[in-house]
């Protein structure tokens, strides 16, 4: 409850600073302020210290998972903000606002790891994409954001009529917006009649649409490349992650209800999202273009957990998302302060910025899922989880993702070839201490969630 | 009632019910496109150039409607909406006063708060500066 009645505060007092105050570091200063002061509140609220106390009507339903994710999208957002907010400052003028969009997003966040009924789901879901619309063209005078803006708010507008029409037919089929229905309703099972089922599929194409699974993602990499890169790593990581938990809240309590045709639907999704994402990404020349590929990509790995949906997929979700979330905000970072976001404006990185070009590595080997990294046991548990649930029948489809998981290796290691062992100028904007400790520090907890996962995974039971 | 339901070819004898809907809307489409076709066919043709202009109530037309606008006026009226809808909301309020009790007017008073913080923020951000 904390989290969400702080952030949309947070979210009206960076509003209202900026009017008061035009001092852009003081902004990105209050904006941090505020991230700490939620991640203590959100902190408080797992171990049970309630703060405020709020009767939802069974509406929501807090736990330590949705918690727990929380607290890493909130500690997410705090690096993101500490790494690029003299970025996000350089963007335009309404810095404030800027900020105050990131917390409104962040309330949306805290609606979707909490959520119990389905119109809550909704409006989580809108809280988050709005303020994502309005960011992707923060940048005005750049013509391709706006392209960007426009496109990502269209089809978003369309994938929310598409969740409204699930929702109302579950509700047709159910008679109740809950997705846990509490003991006093008759619970009416879903299998009866095409109606469930048909609204689950509907609510199932537009999450995908907001997490760009594979036949849903064409807006990913034009609003991606064409949003400002500060708001792209923002759009790319915690707003990702938000959306799997949502996916998986709702599926993992309606699993009994999925029929056979699941076992169908969700591989073709997995191996489509994997096959579009990895392919295509082998052939961009920009690395920024190449990471919103590469984000279809990861996508189609954290499908797994919904493929599972068992406690390994709870797991293996929460690593994966802090995995993700860390590695891509921590490239998106360097890649900010690039001159030439092409492969080739990488050349000769490690000659000149020998720290940067390290721990920009660390970060590409962990998406890879190379061992000792974060990213190798986000994707260990992910597929065991798949190997749990499925049996041997899951094999051929752990099969598909290594092999893709090897050819996403290429495209991560054509950066690191750039920068260690190619000649060039690679030129890069001014980097102050603080920055370079900040992605050293980051680069830190993912090999130490390499090493012990368990640090990690022992929040959500303790 | 025997031979309508073997005409439409259903089962329940619910959906003979929506006959009469259905008698209706052929009937609506088919005036329409009647007397439009009627009218078309039968009536005198003189084609004069002041016919074949765009109807814009007897006044001469000028230039196309397609002109860049001043964001202003789409600002004033997306502002206008806002608080109309607003507006809006407090009638189920009135209806229910009574029964929603004090748990309705805080959820009532917390919600037109943070109305009233947006209406500030936009005076202060001069969104309602005509001449600014």
């Amino acid at each position: 409850m904390n989290a969400i009645i702080l952030s949309a505060i947070a979210g009206v007092v960076m509003m209202f600073s900026g009017i008061f105050s035009k001092n852009k570091h003081a902004l990105t200063n209050t904006a941090i302020a505020g991230l700490l002061i939620l991640l203590i509140g959100n902190i408080l609220d797992t171990y049970h210290v309630y703060t405020i106390t709020v009767n939802t009507h069974d509406m929501l339903h807090f736990d330590k998972f949705g918690a727990s994710f929380n607290s890493i999208a909130i500690g997410a957002t705090l690096l993101y903000v500490l790494l690029s907010g003299r970025d996000i400052e350089k963007v335009g003028v309404n810095v404030a606002e800027y900020y105050a969009l990131v917390f409104f997003a962040l309330c949306g966040i805290s609606l979707l790891s909490s959520f119990n009924s389905l119109l809550i789901l909704f409006l989580g879901v809108e809280i988050m994409s709005i303020p994502l619309y309005i960011l992707t063209g923060a940048d005005k005078k750049n013509l391709k954001g706006n392209e960007a803006s426009l496109k990502y708010f269209l089809m978003g507008a369309f994938s929310t009529g598409i969740m409204l029409m699930g929702i109302a037919l579950l509700y047709g089929a159910t008679g109740n917006f809950e997705i846990n229905p509490s003991q006093s309703l008759i619970n009416v099972p879903l299998t009866h009649g095409i109606l469930g089922p048909l609204g689950l599929l509907f609510i199932f194409i537009s999450l995908s649409f907001k997490v760009s699974a594979a036949p849903f993602h064409f807006w990913t990499p034009d609003v991606y490349d064409g949003a400002p890169s500060v708001f792209t790593s923002f759009m790319a990581t915690i707003i990702k992650s938000a959306g799997f938990i949502a996916f998986i809240r709702l599926f993992s309590s309606r699993s009994e209800d999925l029929e056979v045709s699941w076992q169908v639907i969700l591989p073709l999704v997995i191996v489509a999202t994997l096959l579009i994402g990895n392919i295509t990404a082998v052939f961009q020349q920009s690395v920024k273009r190449m990471l919103a590929y590469s984000s279809i990509a990861q996508a189609g790995f954290m499908l797994f957990a919904l493929y599972g949906s068992n406690d390994l997929a709870r797991e293996g979700i929460i690593l994966y998302a802090t995995a993700y979330s860390l590695a891509t905000i921590g490239i998106f970072a360097i890649l900010i302060r690039m001159k030439d976001y092409t492969f080739d404006g990488y050349n000769g990185l490690a000659k000149k910025q020998p720290l940067l070009a390290f721990v920009n590595t660390v970060f590409l080997l962990s998406l890879a899922g190379i061992p000792l990294t974060a990213g190798f046991f986000a994707k260990y548990y992910m597929l065991a989880s798949a190997i749990k649930e499925g049996g041997h029948s899951a094999l051929w489809l752990v099969i598909v993702a290594l092999l893709f998981a090897a050819v996403s290796v290429y495209y991560y290691f054509r950066v690191i070839q750039a920068m260690y062992f190619k000649d060039g100028e690679a030129e890069m904007s001014e980097t102050n201490k603080g920055f370079r400790i900040l992605l050293v520090i980051i680069a830190c907890i993912i090999i130490l969630i390499g090493i012990y996962p368990s640090l990690l995974l022992d929040r959500l039971y303790f | 009632m025997n031979g309508l339901s073997l005409f439409l070819d259903v089962n329940e004898s619910a959906a003979v019910d929506y006959f009469p809907i259905a008698v209706q809307l052929i009937f609506a489409v088919g005036f329409v496109v009647t007397m439009i076709a009627v009218s078309a066919w039968a009536g005198p043709k003189r084609k004069t150039s002041d016919k074949l202009e765009t109807f814009t109530s007897g006044i001469a037309t000028h230039g196309d409607a397609r002109q860049p606008m001043a964001v202003k006026y789409f600002l004033v009226a997306i502002l206008f909406v806002l608080f109309d809808v607003e507006v809006i909301f407090f009638y189920p309020y009135a209806v229910n006063f009574r029964a929603l009790g004090w748990d309705g007017f805080y959820a009532v008073l917390m919600f037109v708060a943070f109305f009233l913080a947006g209406f500030i923020y936009i005076i202060k951000k001069g969104a309602l500066d005509w001449e600014g």
